[in-house]
């Protein structure tokens, strides 16, 4: 039994190893690809020093660990093994649920995964500290915000569930195009200008670059707040969305199994 | 030669059995299908608009990087369709699927590894193949004989490291029960440590690839022999000759691991 008992602890440890591990990869990996980028000999371009992007990439980093959106993937595999009857008996809404529990997974990953890359990065890199105080405040609600408009997109994606029953990677291939287009880990400033003329229509840009842009103080506040505006009328538009698509999903609701 | 034959036969059961299940859902193909393509040429696409901001990385430009890139997707897509068993043991010995393997007369690895042949990971070869041809054209690659051979060797060297590292990994859930993140890991380090220039990274890192887990030998070091490029290293010899031989030290390395888990594995009940 003891043994059993410490080799699923281990076994639970190891997977927050792997996982900071592969995040401290990808942080690594991307900022010595912005070194080669720089290479000395470029001081700045648009108005970006290598200091500020390496700060980009570590903060971009952390908020990708903190923002967890399970929503798809639980709505997905509740259907799969027709669990999603039982949810639909208790008094409180389903999505609120699936919510919380989503928060409680940001929690828990704030400690236990974001303490040790930011102890991580501060010891490799320096400490990723934001460009001012003002930007810092204003950091906080638009990454709140942030958060908003990536959980609702997750579950959006979840719901398609419902029709299809297999949702296959459909998460992962929202996901991928979530991360080139959000400027997680390129930027959209040194994207095309057709991509950006683009990208400022979409949701995309307005979950990391948002943030990421106010925190190294690229975003001055007069032009961090009228962006976090378009947050909001992002989270409004998503939130609409979803709760249409949810009236209309529940009547059509297929029991698999059970 | 029957058993031989009888292992092919096998296999081919194996395969046509794995293809089916996985083209029962339409949906879960065609997510593949948007994925894979999205990931990789979204990260080529990436690496050039960096590169035409900023300058090349450590030397290397588009063209070059593009090639590399293409030759580790090339190797990774192979190892996806033949090894991807090896990311799911962990999976397996807890559900007791291994504990069949070994009661059937043949070669455990070999029923490990043929049980799952991933019609899917052909997918991650139309990225790979699309952005390797578009990088030999670009550098003006010189399809001789000799250096077909050498890059049929390469990826096949490098297929063998990458699975070898794999099964290593997958062994280790004899003892833990658990390591699927720890493929996580493994993929994100191979994918870092393969899609760019060596260079880039501090010498310290650039030894632990070289030396120690040799996933230089996969991409990196065979590019830069081929397009004529300087390495951290002076390694004697050709390179290109290099890469098959580490692979098979590594494959053969590997299964002395499999089989010493194999030998202390206890299943996990039930």
């Amino acid at each position: 039994m003891t043994k059993m008992r410490i080799l699923s602890n281990l076994a639970y440890r190891f997977e927050v190893f792997a996982s900071v591990g592969t995040n401290l990869i990808l942080m690594v990996a991307s900022i010595f690809v912005w070194k080669a980028a720089y290479g000395g000999s470029i001081g700045q371009v648009d108005s970006l020093n290598l200091s500020d992007l390496t700060t980009y990439t570590v903060v971009s980093i952390l908020l990708s660990s903190i923002f967890v959106c399970d929503v798809q993937d639980t709505i997905y595999s509740k259907i799969r093994e027709g669990q999603i009857v039982t949810d639909f008996y208790r008094p409180i809404p389903l999505l609120a649920c699936y919510l919380a529990d989503d928060l409680g997974g940001s929690l828990s990953n704030l400690v236990n995964k974001v303490l040790p890359l930011i102890l991580f990065a501060s010891l490799f890199f320096g400490v990723p500290l934001p460009a001012s105080l003002t930007g810092f405040l204003l950091f906080i609600p638009s990454c709140l915000l942030s958060y908003g408009i990536l959980w609702l997109l997750s579950a959006l994606v979840g719901l398609i569930a419902f029709w299809v029953m297999e949702l296959g990677n459909m998460g992962i291939v929202k996901d991928s195009i979530v991360r080139v287009l959000s400027g997680s880990i390129v930027p959209l400033w040194f994207f095309p200008e057709s991509v950006q003329n683009v990208s400022k229509f979409l949701p995309f840009q307005y979950t990391f670059q948002t943030p990421l842009g106010i925190y190294i103080g690229e975003t001055g506040p007069a032009a961090a707040l009228s962006s976090m505006a378009v947050q909001a009328v992002w989270i409004g538009i998503l939130f609409l969305l979803l709760a249409a698509f949810w009236k209309k999903t529940k009547t059509k609701t297929l029991i698999q199994g059970g | 030669m029957s058993a031989l034959r009888h292992y092919y036969s096998v296999a081919a059961c194996f395969a046509r059995l794995a293809i089916q299940r996985q083209l029962e859902y339409p949906l879960f193909l065609f997510s593949w299908l948007l994925m894979i393509p999205i990931q990789y040429f979204s990260g080529i696409w990436m690496l050039k608009i960096i590169v035409d901001r900023f300058q090349p990385l450590d030397g290397w430009g588009f063209p070059e990087l593009s090639f590399i890139y293409g030759l580790a997707l090339l190797s990774h897509g192979i190892m996806v369709v033949l090894f991807i068993n090896t990311w799911h043991m962990d999976h397996m010995v807890i559900n007791g699927a291994f504990d069949r393997l070994l009661l059937r007369p043949m070669n455990v690895f070999f029923q490990l590894v043929a049980s799952y042949f991933n019609f899917i990971g052909l997918i991650d070869l139309i990225p790979g193949t699309i952005i390797f041809l578009y990088g030999c054209h670009l550098v003006g690659f010189e399809w001789s004989a000799a250096n077909i051979v050498k890059l049929i060797l390469v990826i096949i060297g490098g297929v063998l490291i990458r699975a070898s590292l794999f099964i290593i990994l997958g062994t280790i859930a004899f003892w833990t029960k658990r390591n699927a993140s720890m493929v996580g890991f493994a993929l994100a380090m191979l994918e870092r440590a393969t899609m760019y220039p060596l260079g880039i990274y501090p010498y310290l890192i650039q030894v632990l690839f070289t030396f120690l887990i040799p996933i230089g030998f996969i991409s990196f070091y065979p590019s830069a022999e081929f397009l004529h490029k300087a390495n951290g290293f002076q390694l004697p010899s050709n390179l290109a000759i290099w890469t098959p031989v580490i692979g098979i030290v590594c494959f053969l390395l590997s299964q002395q691991v499999f089989k010493f888990g194999l030998k202390n594995y206890e299943s996990s009940g039930s």
